[in-house]
């Protein structure tokens, strides 16, 4: 099997066992919707090199002209040619009753996970200034309040986490608290789960609507003492001196 | 409520008067709160006081829609050709080859009917906006009347001058090429005033200011000077320079597809080499531009950010990746066609290098195209632990695209080098140091690109959004800055070994130009829907807010499904006016007549562009 | 049907009309409509696949003045004020901001007295420093704070002094503009809150 068209097949199908059984032994899965992206994108480069010139063109379509008309295809090719026509239907068919066969399963999933804050909350500062003596006390009130579900190391991995799903934020990682200002915080934990946007899906947050428990100072400071403990600093348009 | 107040804050004190008393309330608040409108005093009447007004069936926002995007694409083409023809009638006159002179001329030609279709739609517009959004337009002329006036002044001057430099073209040969070159320049800068003025009334819908009071010209001043109007306005003109050559590709590979002759499939295939060109070269520094405005929304509202990037509208850009990476692999395509069928034998020679691009390109789209949250079932969101992939979740963010995008860029630039070199052998001296600075540079380019974008990860955001990715942007700028004329020297003293042969190109590529062309106007068409409905329900943003029914945004299935129907119909109508345009040309060549002698280049001139000419010949 | 449904229906519709033209038309122009219409569809196609979310506009919520009970609550409508109908937030910012074209509010309610505020906001030009940088009489610089009391904006002063509330807050202050005060100015007007989410789906 040589040819452009033989690479191609074989280009795709390393891709796919990479990207679905190799990948997954080091990370986790990737989703379905990802994996077919990327093969889209495989086959996308494979067309465009071999219709670059006329020589490739035909090596590439050739194959596929004569398989279509059957030009020259005897014996196994031959049966092969017939197994395929009367199998491709049938995998379209497959394919269409699967994606309508009613399922138990809840459909694919996308969450904006950081909504825009409506506007009276965007252009909001901590009153409070960063004293060892405020982030002190922030990270106390973090203890007592936060730390059940987000975690003592403010990882997301506190001993209530496991029952959530999605589980509940880890603030260590860059691409969480790092890439929010404090007033997105402030927001955030006021206004809590039931506070989000419709594209948010507030039906899948737990977080609790705090501004009914903790008076607004305590919020502030508790946001100072999150930052200050996982080691990230709030998004700001003035620079750190 | 609906009838009563032209304002906003009008309607806070309507529930607390009684019915019968409205009348004389709303007339009481319309004389004290707008004495600067002369007609308040016919508030009153009924029909002053509706806020909207629907087209039953159709929907008031969908017929502005798809009027609003045909004027604005227009527009782009109206205000892109002239710049498209000023540079070729530049290029014609410095070079003297005739026929530069000639696909400027007959792009000018477009112009007078185009420009009427486009005042058409702008008048088709004017009239709905004021009769379906009374309320918001009152307010607008009420803060922007000065500038209307300005508006129409330039519209006069513009139209003149179209005139003239159209209808002198013929006359004003040879000496007075000069004066005709300054007239497509007054053209080019009245185009710009009336793209600028427009611009401010919408960017003051994005991001308002406080007007305070004063003269109407103050307060028309203030409101123009908004936050976003210079980055909108530098973003429309140089997408109108992308369009303009686009669509000029587009026009040449349809001829060259509908050709009859080898000399018309020569003419078209060249032409089309030069729109692709042009729309290229415009599209390379675009999402700097494009860069620049978005940062300054964020800065501007973090809110409105956050609703672009983040929230509601974040797969939009998603869909923006996925034609960007089309229209940069249609054009690095056509480029490579190019060396494979203008270069005879030198297919073998450049397989490995357009493949090695290929790889970069598809990788770098593929980071592009990873969204940040992913569409996952919920069996694959509890693998991953949610909906960011632990590793493929760091393509989602800024950093990543920011880096890649820059990458696309530096390659498709490679890959126009690489063509502008195609078929020539360097003869200067210096040339073989030359050659291999410039490869160093370009590898030190790509990975100081590479190792900003990944350092980007561990710095706070405001350090990347000023410093790195500045940095990026600046390192391929330089990149193609320095290399431009650098090529364009070593170019002027080489020698050409394969001649290029023109008018062999496969119908593929005539497709591949129109393709460009679709995905340059459904770009303008998406990117039009993100930055209007960025303001989400407020017609003014903080302002002034939509009470309408519309004042929802639509998913982005549906608005697709609008974008598409835009491009299409404004494709048929660029068909319709070139169509027009042409007609009379058949008409004109007699049997004894034919076409055109083809230019003579005189010996030692240097094609002005890259790639040679049809007939060049050392 | 599913307005997507109908729509994907449509876009499918499209798409196999395109490629019936490729494969049986002849005539050069209509086949690169059809191969336009294709690369139509298939965007429209791709737009339909990915999850549909549409933003509805947040529910206008009126509220009462007459129902604050705490200076809190006086704070929570001046927030609101602060960012939509006053239109403060178009020039200032509280804390740091590139795009602030005025100053930083940030700390202002300890700084100034409620008073100070009040004037400043109603009287902009009322203390502002002479310009003796030329020659003969000292100038007035013009204030490009617009009088908040006066039309455009307009705000009542029951609802200027929420805004003060909430500056005095944002400064971690205590509140001392006094809810009774506030009440006694006069029960003409209803806070009308312009923007505003409202919990959970509108």
């Amino acid at each position: 099997m040589k040819g452009p068209l033989a690479k191609t097949a074989i280009l795709l199908v390393g891709m796919y066992v990479f990207l679905k059984f190799i990948l997954p032994l080091f990370t986790a899965p990737l989703p379905a919707s990802l994996i077919f992206l990327y093969l889209a994108l495989t086959f996308a480069s494979a067309m465009i090199f071999y219709t670059m010139s006329g020589g490739s063109l035909d090596e590439f379509m050739g194959p596929v002209g004569r398989f279509l008309t059957g030009s020259g295809q005897a014996g196994i090719a031959g049966t092969a040619r017939i197994l395929v026509f009367v199998l491709f239907p049938l995998l379209v068919g497959w394919q269409t009753y699967t994606r309508l066969a009613p399922s138990d399963l809840p459909p694919a999933e996308n969450r904006t996970i950081h909504p825009a804050p409506p506007g009276e909350f965007v252009g909001l500062a901590n009153p409070y200034p960063r004293t060892p003596e405020n982030i002190m006390m922030g990270k106390g009130l973090y203890a007592a309040f936060c730390s059940p579900c987000h975690g003592a190391n403010f990882d997301g991995k506190g001993p209530a986490a496991v029952g959530f799903n999605p589980p509940p934020a880890n603030f260590s990682d860059p691409g969480t608290i790092a890439q929010l200002q404090e007033s997105y915080l402030f927001w955030r934990i006021k206004k809590g789960g039931v506070g989000l946007p419709v594209e948010a899906m507030p039906w899948k947050s737990a977080m609790p609507r705090w501004e009914v428990e903790l008076p607004d100072e305590w919020i502030w400071k508790i946001i100072m003492g999150e930052y200050d403990g996982a080691g990230q600093s709030p998004r700001t348009w003035e620079e750190e001196e | 409520m609906k009838n009563h107040g032209i304002f906003e804050n009008l309607k806070s004190f309507v529930p607390t008067v009684k019915p019968s008393s409205l009348f004389g309330w709303s007339v009481l608040w319309a004389l004290v709160l707008l004495p600067a409108l002369v007609w308040a005093q016919d508030a009153a009447t009924q029909a002053m006081s509706v806020e909207y007004r629907d087209i039953p069936g159709l929907g008031s926002r969908n017929v502005v829609w798809v009027v609003a995007q045909q004027h604005l694409l227009l527009a782009g083409f109206v205000l892109g050709v002239p710049i498209f023809a000023w540079v070729c009638e530049i290029v014609g006159w410095k070079t003297k080859e005739a026929r530069y002179d000639k696909l400027a001329k007959e792009f000018t030609k477009l112009l007078t009917s185009a420009y009427a279709t486009t005042a058409l739609f702008g008048g088709i517009l004017l009239f709905l906006l004021i009769g379906l959004y009374p309320k918001l337009m009152a307010y607008l002329s009420d803060i922007f009347f000065p500038s209307f006036i300005v508006y129409c002044l330039l519209f006069l001057l513009e139209t003149a001058t179209l005139y003239l430099y159209w209808y002198g073209w013929d006359a004003m040969q040879g000496n007075r090429k000069a004066f005709h070159l300054f007239l497509g320049f007054l053209l080019n800068v009245f185009a710009l005033g009336i793209m600028v003025v427009p611009n401010a009334w919408a960017t003051f819908q994005a991001s308002p200011v406080v007007v305070a009071e004063g003269t109407a010209i103050d307060r028309a001043w203030a409101a123009t000077w908004n936050p976003t109007w210079w980055p909108v306005n530098i973003h429309r003109l140089i997408a109108n320079v992308v369009l303009g050559g686009f669509i000029c590709g587009a026009y040449a590979g349809i001829r060259y597809l509908l050709a009859a002759s080898q000399e018309e499939r020569e003419h078209y295939d060249w032409m089309g080499y030069v729109g692709n060109f042009i729309g290229v070269f415009g599209m390379l520094p675009l999402p700097f531009a494009g860069y620049w405005l978005m940062r300054e929304i964020y800065q501007y509202n973090q809110q409105m950010g956050i609703t672009l990037m983040g929230g509601f509208l974040a797969w939009l850009f998603i869909l923006q990746a996925m034609l960007i990476g089309v229209l940069f692999l249609g054009a690095n395509y056509y480029f490579w066609m190019g060396i494979t069928y203008r270069i005879p034998g030198s297919e073998r020679s450049y397989r490995r290098p357009i493949l090695a691009m290929l790889v970069v390109l598809m990788v770098c789209l593929g980071v592009w195209m990873t969204p940040h949250s992913l569409v996952a079932s919920l069996e694959e969101a509890r693998k991953m632990g949610g909906t960011h992939h632990p590793l493929l979740g760091v393509f989602g963010v800024m950093s990543a695209k920011m880096t890649v995008s820059n990458l696309m860029i530096l390659v498709t630039f490679m890959s126009f080098i690489m063509y502008w070199r195609a078929g020539k052998q360097e003869t200067a001296g210096w040339a073989k140091i030359a050659k291999s600075v410039m490869g160093a540079l370009l590898v030190i380019a790509g990975i100081a690109v590479i190792v900003l974008g990944v350092w980007g990860y561990f710095v706070p955001a405001i350090i990347r959004i000023n410093y790195f990715s500045v940095a990026q942007v600046l390192i391929v700028l330089f990149i193609m800055l320095t290399f431009t004329p650098l090529t364009a020297i070593l170019m002027k003293s080489a020698k050409t070994t394969t001649e290029m042969v023109w008018g062999q190109m496969p119908i593929r590529a005539g497709y591949a130009l129109v393709s460009n062309a679709v995905m340059v106007i459904l770009l303008m068409s998406l990117m039009g829907y993100a930055r209007s409905s960025s303001r989400v329900h407020w017609h003014i943003y903080g302002v002034m807010r939509d009470t309408s029914d519309y004042a929802y945004s639509p998913a982005l299935g549906y608005a697709a499904a609008f974008m598409s129907l835009n491009t299409f119909v404004f494709c048929l109508l660029v068909a319709f006016i070139f169509w027009v345009a042409t007609m009379g040309d058949k008409g004109k060549k007699t049997p004894d007549q034919k076409e055109p002698e083809p230019a003579k280049i005189p010996a030692g001139v240097t094609p002005a562009m890259a790639g040679g000419s049809p007939r060049e010949k050392a | 049907m599913s307005e997507v449904a109908l729509l994907q229906l449509i876009g499918l519709t499209v798409v196999g009309l395109g490629i019936c033209i490729l494969l049986f038309i002849k005539a050069k122009f209509l086949r690169v409509v059809g191969f336009v219409v294709i690369v139509l569809g298939t965007f429209t196609l791709i737009a339909l696949g990915v999850p549909q979310m549409a933003s509805l506009p947040p529910a206008i919520e009126t509220f009462d003045i007459a129902e604050v009970k705490t200076p809190d609550d006086l704070a929570a409508i001046g927030q609101k004020i602060f960012f939509s109908k006053g239109q403060c937030a178009l020039c200032h910012s509280i804390g740091p901001s590139e795009s602030a074209r005025c100053p930083d509010l940030k700390g202002i309610g300890a700084k100034l007295a409620p008073e100070f505020i009040y004037e400043s906001l109603t009287d902009p030009q009322a203390y502002i420093y002479l310009d003796f940088r030329h020659e003969g009489l000292p100038k007035e610089y013009p204030a490009r704070m617009p009088y908040i009391h006066k039309n455009p904006i307009a705000l009542s002063q029951q609802e200027i002094y929420s805004v003060i509330s909430f500056l005095q807050k944002m400064s971690g202050e205590p509140i001392s503009v006094k809810v009774e005060d506030v009440m006694n100015i006069g029960k003409e007007s209803e806070v009308e809150v312009a923007s505003l989410t409202v919990n959970g789906a509108p």
